[in-house]
C-alpha cells in the first residue's frame, strides 16, 4: 500500500529513471524502494521464534 | 433479511463489475483486514460499495473506453487461456501420450505444438510462478524459494508475503484496538504481466497462480494462491479432536485437542486465532459438542448449526464464527472428516480457510470477487496449499481421505475456471491447478517397488493414481478446447516436472564436517533454525530448499566471510567439493552442479538470494532436517514420508512441459518466455527488462533455441547482467 509521495528534481528523477531501466527494474519506484530499503536495512526483526514458526507451519516441503 | 439484502447488494455489483469488465476499488468497504466489522457496518458498506459502484459506473465506462481504445489495435489474439498444470512431469506425460491415454493433449499436441518448458532456478512453484509472471528469473523477481532468511536473525520469513498489526492502537481495560487495517505486504518484485496487459486496456482473469498473496490491484480479477494463510496465520495447521491421550500429541502440520465424552456426547473446543483486539491476545475458541448416533455417524453442533457426520466422508465447508469481543467476529470455514467413534472417538478438521464471503484477509481482487464467486458456487478453499499433506504424512488422513480432499478441491477450481473463461469474451484467462502437483508430491512412491516411503504403506492400491490424475486432466483439457474459439490461443503448461525423492540430504551436516559450519561449545546437535550455531566462525549455511548462503561481513549480521576474494575463493571452493558430492550408502551421485548465482540470475536481487543453488540429483533432495536448519550427525538418510515425489532438484533435470493449440518456433522455450509471449500476442510491447522472449518469433532466438546471452559484467555492478540459460 502506496503511502506519502516524494518529490524529486527532473534531473534526478530522469537519472533515477534511465538508472532504473539499465539495471532490470520494472519501474523507477521499484528502484527507489529497492534502494532505500537496503540503506535502512532490516532492524524490524522483532518477532519471536515461535512466532516464525508458526507461521511457517503446515508448509509441505518443510518439517 | 439483512443477509439477504447483503447478498442482492454484492451480486449487483459483481454484475456491473463484470458486465464493465473494469476494475473496482479494491478493499472498499467490508472484509479488509480481520473482518471486526459487525453484520450492521458489513451491510452498510456492501449498500455504500453497491450504490458508489453503480452511481459511478457510466463515467468509469466513459473514461476507461476513452483511455484504452487503442487496446487491442495490435494485437493478434483476442483471447489467451493459459491452463497450468502445476508439476506435470514430461517423461509420464509423454509415456502416456504413446500409450494413448492422453487423447486430448495428444490432439494439442499434433495440431499445434509440445515441448518441454525451462524451469526455474531453484526448481520450486513459487520462484516459477513468478518467473512465469513477471518475465524474469528470481535476480528480477526475488523469489528464490518459500523461505527467505532474515540477514540480522537467520531466521526464516515467508519469502512472498509479510502480514502484520497496524501498529497505532487504542487502550481500555482489556482491550487494545488496533487501529486500521492489517499490514499485507506483497514482497514479489518486478511486474506481472498481467498488470501490464491492464495498463493497456486488457482484462485478465487470474486464478490461484502461485505468488499472489496478497492479491495485487490491476485490470482485471484476481484469486489469491500459494502462500495465503489460514485463519491461525499459518500455512496450514489441521486439527485432531480425540478421546485418546496416549496419542501423541506432537504432529507436524497439525494440532492434537484432547475432547471429554460422556456415554456419546463429546465436548471439545475449536481453536481459532488469536484475540488480536484483546492486551493478552488469547486464542479463541468455539465449542463444540459430538452427540455420537452410531458407530459411523455423529452429529457435530457448532453454535446453532447441526452437521451430520458420516464416517470416512470429508463434510461440506462449515462456518466458523469465533467471538472477539466487542460484537466483533472472525469467520473461517473448514471441513469435517469423521474418523472413529469406537473405542476412540477421533475426529479431523482441515486447516481453517478465510471465508472467501467474509474474508478477514485479501484473497481476491477486487475484494467482492471471492465473495461474489462463494455467493454463486458455494464456499471454496481460499488456503493458498490448501491440499493437507501433512495430514497424510502424519497419519491422520489415509490415501483415500487425502484423495477426496485434493479432488474436492480440484472440483472447486475447475468451476472456477469455466465461469472464468465463459466471462472472458477478450483478454486473459489463467488459472493453475495445484491437484498434479500435491498428488504427485503424496504418491510418487507408488511408482517404484522399491521406494523407501513404501516401508508398511499399502503401495498395490494407488499404483494408478497418478496416472488417473493425469487421464482426469487430460479430460479437463479437452472439455477446456470444447469451449474455445478457433482465434484463441490456448496454453497448457507445467512450471516443472516431478521426480522420486528418496535421500535427503542435510548440507549443514555436510557444511559442518567439513569445517565451514560451527556449533556452539558444547552443543552437539541444533535446535530448528540454526539453534546452537556459532555465528562468528560460520562460513556457509544451507537455507531453504535449495539455497547455500555464504555468512558474508556487512552482509549477514555476523557475518565472517570478506567479499571480494575471500568470498569468490569459498564460493569456488564449495561447488568444487559439492559438484558430484556421492551417497556414500549407493554410491551415486547426489548433487550434480552446484551453480553460482552471478551465473544463474541477472537483475537487482541477484544478492540477495543464495549464492549457491544446490542441484540435486534425481531421487534426491534436501532432507526434512535440513530444510528446517537442524545440524545433527546426518548427511543422507532415507525419505521415508508420504511424501516421496519432488521437484527441488537440479533444474536442468525437472522440466515442464508446454502445449499450444498453434505451431511455437522455440526450440527450447521457458517459462520467462510467458510473459512476453502473452504481451506480443496481445500487441503490447515487452518492457526493457524483461529478457524473456515471444516463443512464437523465431527471429529473436540464436540457432540453438536460447535466448540472447548478454555480456557478463563485475558483480558489484549494478549493471551486471549475466548469461541466461534459461
Amino acid at each position: 500500500m502506496l503511502g506519502p509521495k516524494i518529490k524529486l528534481e527532473k534531473e534526478l528523477y530522469d537519472r533515477v529513471k534511465k538508472f532504473s531501466e539499465v539495471a532490470g527494474y520494472s519501474s523507477v519506484e521499484e528502484f527507489i524502494t529497492h534502494v532505500l530499503e537496503k540503506e535502512l536495512g532490516s532492524v524490524d526483526a522483532t518477532d519471536s521464534e515461535e512466532e516464525i514458526k508458526k507461521r511457517l507451519q503446515g508448509l509441505g516441503y518443510l518439517s | 433479511m439483512r443477509r439477504h439484502l447483503s447478498t442482492i447488494a454484492l451480486i449487483s455489483v459483481a454484475i456491473l463489475f463484470f458486465i464493465d469488465a473494469q476494475p473496482a476499488q479494491a478493499y472498499i468497504g467490508p472484509g479488509a483486514g480481520f473482518a471486526f466489522l459487525t453484520s450492521f457496518l458489513t451491510l452498510f458498506a456492501s449498500f455504500f460499495m453497491a450504490f458508489f459502484t453503480l452511481f459511478t459506473w457510466p463515467v468509469r465506462v466513459i473514461v476507461r473506453t476513452f483511455r484504452h481504445r487503442q487496446a487491442f489495435q495490435n494485437a493478434k489474439a483476442k483471447r489467451v487461456v493459459i491452463l497450468g498444470l502445476d508439476g506435470l512431469e514430461p517423461t509420464i506425460t509423454e509415456r502416456l501420450l504413446r500409450e494413448d491415454k492422453l487423447p486430448n493433449l495428444q490432439r494439442l499436441k499434433q495440431d499445434g505444438s509440445y515441448s518441454h518448458l525451462q524451469t526455474s532456478y531453484p526448481a520450486i512453484s513459487p520462484v516459477a510462478w513468478s518467473a512465469f509472471a513477471t518475465g524474469v528469473n528470481a535476480g528480477g523477481h526475488n523469489i528464490f524459494d518459500f523461505l527467505a532468511r532474515h540477514k540480522q536473525t537467520y531466521m526464516p520469513e515467508l519469502s512472498s508475503s509479510r502480514v502484520g498489526m497496524p501498529k497505532r492502537k487504542v487502550s481500555f481495560g482489556k482491550y487494545e484496538i488496533p487501529l486500521g487495517k492489517p499490514i499485507v505486504k506483497f514482497l514479489r518484485r518486478s511486474k506481472s504481466f498481467w498488470t501490464i496487459l491492464g495498463e493497456n486496456g486488457i482484462f485478465s482473469h487470474v486464478l490461484r497462480v502461485p505468488i499472489t498473496f496478497p492479491p495485487e490491484k490491476f485490470n482485471g480479477a484476481m484469486l489469491s494462491a500459494m502462500c495465503a494463510p489460514d485463519l491461525w496465520e499459518t500455512q496450514g495447521t489441521f486439527s485432531l479432536f480425540t478421546t485418546d491421550s496416549t496419542v501423541d500429541p506432537n504432529k507436524e502440520g497439525g494440532d492434537t485437542s484432547i475432547v471429554t465424552r460422556h456415554v456419546n456426547r463429546v465436548e471439545g473446543f475449536i481453536k481459532g486465532p488469536e484475540n488480536s483486539l484483546t492486551k493478552s491476545k488469547e486464542q479463541l475458541r468455539l465449542p463444540f459438542v459430538a452427540n455420537i448416533i452410531s458407530d459411523n455417524e455423529v452429529e457435530l453442533v457448532i453454535d446453532k448449526q447441526k452437521i451430520v457426520l458420516k464416517k470416512n466422508a470429508h463434510s461440506e465447508w462449515v462456518e466458523l464464527k469465533f467471538k472477539a469481543g466487542l460484537g466483533i467476529k472472525v469467520q473461517g470455514i473448514a471441513r469435517f472428516y469423521l474418523l472413529d467413534t469406537n473405542p476412540h472417538f477421533r475426529l479431523y478438521m482441515t486447516p481453517i480457510n478465510i471465508d472467501p464471503e467474509k474474508p478477514a484477509l485479501p484473497i481476491s481482487f477486487p475484494y467482492f470477487y471471492s465473495v461474489y464467486l462463494a455467493k454463486l458456487q458455494g464456499k471454496f478453499a481460499t488456503l493458498g496449499l490448501a491440499e493437507d499433506t501433512w495430514s497424510l504424512n502424519e497419519g491422520v488422513l489415509s490415501e483415500d481421505a487425502f484423495l477426496e480432499q485434493a479432488y474436492l478441491i480440484h472440483e472447486e477450481r475447475e468451476k472456477q475456471f469455466f465461469h472464468a473463461l465463459g466471462k472472458t469474451k477478450r483478454g486473459l484467462c489463467a488459472v493453475v491447478i495445484d491437484a498434479t502437483d500435491r498428488i504427485q508430491h503424496m504418491f510418487f512412491r507408488t511408482l517404484e517397488d522399491d521406494h523407501p516411503a513404501n516401508r508398511n504403506k499399502e503401495t498395490e492400491r494407488y499404483k494408478n493414481v497418478i496416472e488417473d490424475m493425469y487421464i482426469k486432466m487430460d479430460d479437463l483439457v479437452g472439455r477446456t478446447m470444447a469451449q474455445l474459439k478457433d482465434d484463441d490461443f490456448f496454453f497448457v503448461m507445467s512450471d516443472h516436472g516431478f521426480k522420486s525423492f528418496r535421500r535427503g540430504i542435510n548440507l549443514n551436516v555436510w557444511l559442518k564436517e567439513n569445517g565451514y559450519l560451527v556449533l556452539q561449545e558444547g552443543v552437539e546437535k541444533s535446535g530448528e533454525f540454526f539453534q546452537g550455531v556459532d555465528w562468528s566462525k560460520t562460513r556457509a549455511y544451507a537455507f531453504g530448499l535449495a539455497g547455500i548462503y555464504l555468512n558474508v561481513k556487512g552482509r549477514e549480521k555476523l557475518g565472517v566471510v570478506h567479499p571480494g576474494a575471500d568470498y569468490d575463493q569459498l564460493k569456488a571452493e564449495l561447488i568444487g567439493k559439492l559438484s558430484g558430492l556421492k551417497d556414500p550408502l549407493t554410491g551415486d551421485v547426489a548433487i550434480t552442479e552446484m551453480y553460482d548465482n552471478r551465473k544463474i540470475y541477472n537483475g537487482p536481487y541477484t544478492n540477495d538470494g543464495p549464492d549457491l543453488i544446490s542441484g540435486y540429483n534425481i531421487g534426491y533432495r534436501i532432507s526434512w532436517n535440513g530444510a528446517t536448519g537442524v545440524v545433527d550427525d546426518v548427511v543422507f538418510d532415507d525419505n521415508t514420508k508420504a511424501w516421496s515425489g519432488d521437484h527441488c532438484i537440479d533444474p536442468k533435470l525437472v522440466p515442464g512441459v508446454i502445449f499450444c493449440n498453434q505451431k511455437i518456433a522455440a526450440a527450447k522455450p521457458g517459462l520467462v518466455d510467458l510473459a512476453p509471449t502473452v504481451l506480443s500476442l496481445f500487441g503490447v510491447k515487452k518492457p526493457g527488462y524483461m529478457k524473456g522472449c515471444d516463443i512464437f518469433e523465431p527471429s529473436q532466438r540464436m540457432a540453438n533455441g536460447k535466448t540472447p546471452t548478454v555480456v557478463e559484467k563485475p558483480a558489484d555492478s549494478p549493471q551486471e547482467v549475466v548469461s541466461l540459460g534459461h
